[in-house]
């Protein structure tokens, strides 16, 4: 080759120099000293305290709101360190052992960041009749139990580089308790954007919060709550459901962005109103619903499915468990009601923290709720508490840290 | 305890993956265990509203393809890992300071020619050594297949066939370069890549840079259609394919040994017996947590010495999803670097501080035009750190704040240098910092890099000697902190030769 490259003086000895990299290497590593080798970085740290397996959390007090049928569980962190840090709309994961079942349920905080610095969080439950966790709690905790908890999870906050300064947001019922902190949040400085609450409730009496609200507005004048009763004419209050034109009548002048947090009904009720507002997409944003309780209203569902109660076969690690699965329910539903400890968290379909593998069998995933990543949808990855069973199934799951 | 392997992965990042499938492919009985929940360490994707994010990848070099596929190209061809790869047309556009401070603003394509009369067309006068350094890369690749085929070296066939490589690997990059005379302008230009090996051309071995040229220039990069999840699950449905057994949310805690040979993992699944142990974990974390103190060589402890403050890159990443289109926005380039100065030595300096002026703009839609739905874009930002300090003395509260500040710092990046507001389009940000980083895939203070490739510690260096650093029996370091260092390619290389590595050793032990 015509090429002839010369770095040092003398091309032979380059030569050498290259040969003796290795060697040169180990010499080099021969003249330090032996250390006793430690891995202690405080970025790992922060990051394991921001990203615990889970937070022990220890009931500290709790509040009944007898007429809204709900609770509010003030939570201390039991190993007395602060709470994980987290930003306002955020929900927390509880790792409920019922009976013989392991369930997670997702709950907003609805307590400030603030607090989390001192190790205080706080959810707030609502009845659920008929449903199997949320009663459990109300009728079974009391102060002194401990529970496990995630950190906060989730992006339903304000984010000021890409919302409008000014959030309308849409509760109802136990919807309202993201509000809370974020209100909360703004009248501690932590957050700053101007917060209308239309907050639908059947009458003044069931209204939750009402007190604590009031308390905020009086401290700040960037937060203002307005009630919308749907059963009850009174003063001082709307009359109705959350309408487009009542969006319109408190949104004022300035452009705003819109938050939806309630049950389904009231989401997809306001959903429609929303959208004639015209608004760009990226100004209406909305907390997970949970997956549907009627599957088989879904498009597309194969009726003859409906009903039906196959064979599930669970493969955790070296374990292996079989159980029935219904078909109405989600499949994480029959994992857990098999005793087995699988990771969830949104229990939506979009964190995509159950993700597991089927090995064999079919299953329906409803499109509404498909969270999953494209090349998982190439494959056989679902996201379990949003899929259901149409066959006997043998699936892969996770492992969980608790 | 669970049935016995012959292989155990811990870790499932680009060379777990890679390692993993080089040993079913090999018939070797291979257990996969991962302490998250889904596979692919940096090489994943996440979701925000409606879309979905990689979030790492620039671009992937040696993939090649046709008949011309590079070192990654044939060991994805040897083990069934098919991806729907698309090419990347240009190098970049890099808009800095020259060494000799004044502005720089050029773009670059790929491909020998292009490339050169691009330089040339920037800086006159760099045609010809330019064509001597694309020769003399070109050397460096066919000596690179020669020498890390697996079988060993004639110094005399080197010689002969090798010798520009020979006499140039021995030396930093820019000493390299200057030898062949490049003007420092074209050097400047050149040099742009350097933040990908970690460390100034006055540092990192020419070899390795070169080769990194030759792969990006010539052969030229590429980046997969779905996001790097996608490579991912071809590596996992390959394994699966071919009977591997994955455990997800799995930790391995803690290395057991008969005598002073690994014979088997504790997880948090329980115990697992195993002949072999291939650990993409970095060799700091096992020798400080995950073994008896007892065992740990003299060596391994003069390395960590030697080492200890030589963590490499640490990263910052920012992504947005912007409801308009990268043509309506003016988003041309799918790559562009911005830099406070070209002088690599220098702006390795600039690194240590978290409010350094380095950012490297990905807009992903330039080339693959439904990485997001129709009239909406995808586009990242890649901030680095040569030094964790600053990320160090945080709270949890300051965290949220240095977030904030590093949203902020884009957008005025954007706006500065290529006179584009992006703030009235984000529909989705979200920000990963080191800590991100050290969450996902625990490495120290969160570096996806591994060791710095200094002069002393360069690839060239590891490579002559790759069992150099696996000094225990039955277990070997692969990813970024083991032998080929970083970088999506190198560690997909690494998984695999270390793979035949551990599987010779069954091979031998009658398995
Ligand atoms: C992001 C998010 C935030 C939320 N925030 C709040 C909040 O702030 N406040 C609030 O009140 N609610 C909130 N929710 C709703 C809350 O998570 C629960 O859905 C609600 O409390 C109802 O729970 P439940 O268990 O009573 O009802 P369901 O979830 O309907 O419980 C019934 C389910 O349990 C299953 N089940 C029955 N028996 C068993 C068994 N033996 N083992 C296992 N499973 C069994 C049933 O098949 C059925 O699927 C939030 C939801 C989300 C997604
Ligand atoms: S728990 Fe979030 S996707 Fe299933």
């Amino acid at each position: 080759m015509a090429l002839n490259v010369k770095v040092g003086l003398i091309g032979l000895l380059d030569m050498l120099k290259f040969a003796n990299l290795a060697k040169k290497r180990e010499q080099y590593i021969a003249a330090s000293p032996a250390e006793e080798i430690k891995a202690d970085y405080p970025i790992n740290n922060l990051a394991k305290a921001m990203h615990p397996d889970y937070q022990p959390l220890v009931i500290d007090e709790i509040i009944d709101h007898a007429a809204a049928g709900a609770k509010t569980f003030v939570f201390k962190r039991a190993d007395g360190q602060p709470a994980c840090y987290f930003r306002a709309g955020q929900y927390i994961s509880l790792k409920l052992p019922i009976g013989d079942s392991f369930v997670t349920r997702p709950y907003s905080i609805s307590s400030s960041p603030k607090w989390a610095l001192e190790g205080k969080l706080a959810v707030t439950i609502k009845t659920n009749p008929g449903g199997f966790a949320a009663d459990w709690m109300l009728e079974n905790l009391k102060v002194g139990d401990e529970i496990k908890g995630t950190e906060g999870l989730g992006s339903f906050y304000y984010e000021k580089h890409r919302d409008q300064k000014h959030v309308i947001a849409l509760a109802g019922g136990s919807g309202i308790t993201p509000f809370l902190s974020m209100a909360y949040a703004i009248r501690d400085g932590i957050e700053d954007f101007n917060l209308t609450i239309l907050f639908g409730s059947r009458n003044e009496e069931v209204i939750l919060f009402k007190d604590e609200f009031d308390a905020i507005m009086a401290q700040t004048d960037k937060v203002k709550v307005v009630h919308i009763l749907s059963e009850e004419e009174k003063d001082g209050y709307e009359k109705g459901f959350i309408t487009a034109d009542l969006i319109k009548k408190y949104a004022g002048e300035d452009p705003y962005s819109i938050f939806i947090c309630g049950p389904e009904a009231m989401y997809r009720f306001v959903a429609r109103e929303v959208e004639k507002l015209g608004l760009e997409r990226k100004y209406v944003r909305q907390e997970f619903l949970g997956a549907t309780k009627t599957v088989w209203k879904q498009p597309e569902y194969p009726q003859a499915c409906r009903d039906k109660v196959f064979k599930l076969t669970v493969k955790q690690g070296p374990n292996e468990t079989v159980c029935d699965c219904s078909s109405n329910e989600p499949i994480l539903v029959a994992i857990e009601r098999a005793g087995i400890k699988a990771p969830s968290r949104c229990r939506s379909g979009e964190c995509g923290w159950c993700r597991s593998r089927v090995i064999s069998g079919d299953v329906f995933v409803p499109a509404e709720t498909d969270g999953r990543r494209w090349a998982d949808k190439q494959c056989t990855e679902i996201h379990p508490c949003a899929s259901f069973a149409l066959s006997d199934i043998t699936i892969v799951v996770p492992g969980e840290y608790y | 305890m669970a049935a016995k392997y012959d292989v155990v992965v811990v870790g499932s990042g680009n060379a777990g993956l890679s390692a993993a499938v080089s040993c079913v492919v090999q018939g070797k009985k291979t257990l996969l265990i991962e302490k998250h929940n889904l596979p692919g360490g940096v090489a994943s994707s996440f979701s925000r509203g409606r879309f979905e994010f990689d979030p790492s990848v620039h671009e992937i070099c040696d993939v090649g393809a046709g008949d011309d596929l590079g070192h990654v190209g044939l060991i994805m061809e040897k083990n069934g890992i098919d991806v729907d790869w698309v090419t990347v047309p240009d190098c970049y556009r890099c808009i800095s300071k020259y060494s000799d401070g004044t502005p720089m603003d050029v773009t670059i394509p790929a491909g020998r020619e292009a490339y050169i009369d691009a330089i040339e067309k920037y800086v006159p006068g760099s045609r010809e050594p330019l064509e001597k350094f694309f020769d003399l890369i070109y050397e460096i690749r066919l000596a690179k297949v020669y020498m890390f085929d697996g079988t060993p070296n004639d110094p005399k066939y080197m010689q002969k066939h090798f010798p520009n490589t020979l006499k140039t690997c021995g030396y930093d990059s820019l000493s390299v370069m200057k030898a062949l005379k490049i003007p420092q302008k074209a050097i400047d230009i050149i040099g742009v890549y350097w933040p990908y090996l970690g460390v100034p051309l006055d540092e990192v071995n020419f070899f390795h840079f070169g080769n990194m040229i030759d792969m990006y220039v010539t052969r030229r990069a590429v980046v997969p259609h779905h996001t790097s999840h996608e490579i991912t699950m071809t590596f996992m449905n390959r394994f699966y394919e071919l009977g591997g057994e994955a455990w997800f949310n799995c930790r391995a805690e803690e290395f057991l040994f008969d005598g002073d040979k690994i014979c088997g993992v504790r997880t948090s699944m329980g115990d697992v017996e195993c002949d072999q142990v291939l650990a993409n974990i970095n060799p700091h974390i096992i020798y400080a947590n995950m073994m008896p103190k007892e065992l740990v060589p003299e060596r391994e402890k003069k390395l960590y010495a030697a080492r200890k403050n030589n963590l490499s890159t640490r990263f910052s990443m920012i992504y947005f999803a912007l409801n308009k289109s990268c043509e309506e926005l003016g988003l041309t380039d799918y790559c562009v670097f911005f830099a406070g100065t070209a002088d690599s030595r220098k702006e390795y300096e600039n690194l240590k501080s978290i409010d350094n002026d380095y950012n490297i703009l990905i807009s992903y839609n330039n080339i693959i035009p439904d990485a997001s739905p129709e009239g909406t874009c995808v586009i990242s930002f890649t901030k680095l750190f040569s030094d964790g300090k600053d990320w160090s003395e945080m709270t949890a509260e300051e965290y949220y704040k240095a977030k904030d500040k590093m949203i902020e710092k884009c957008i005025e990046d954007v706006k500065k240098n290529l006179n584009i507001d992006i703030t009235p389009y984000i529909e989705e940000v979200e920000v990963a910092t080191p800590m991100t980083f050290a969450r996902y895939l625990g490495t120290p203070e969160g570096t996806p890099y591994g060791f710095e490739v200094k002069s002393w510690d360069g690839v060239i260096a590891r490579m002559t000697d790759i069992e150099a650093d696996f000094n225990i029996k039955g277990l070997r370091h692969i990813g970024a902190g083991s032998f080929f260092g970083d970088g999506y390619s190198s560690t997909w290389i690494n998984g695999d030769m270390t793979a035949g590595l551990a599987c010779a050793d069954l091979e031998e032990g009658g398995k």
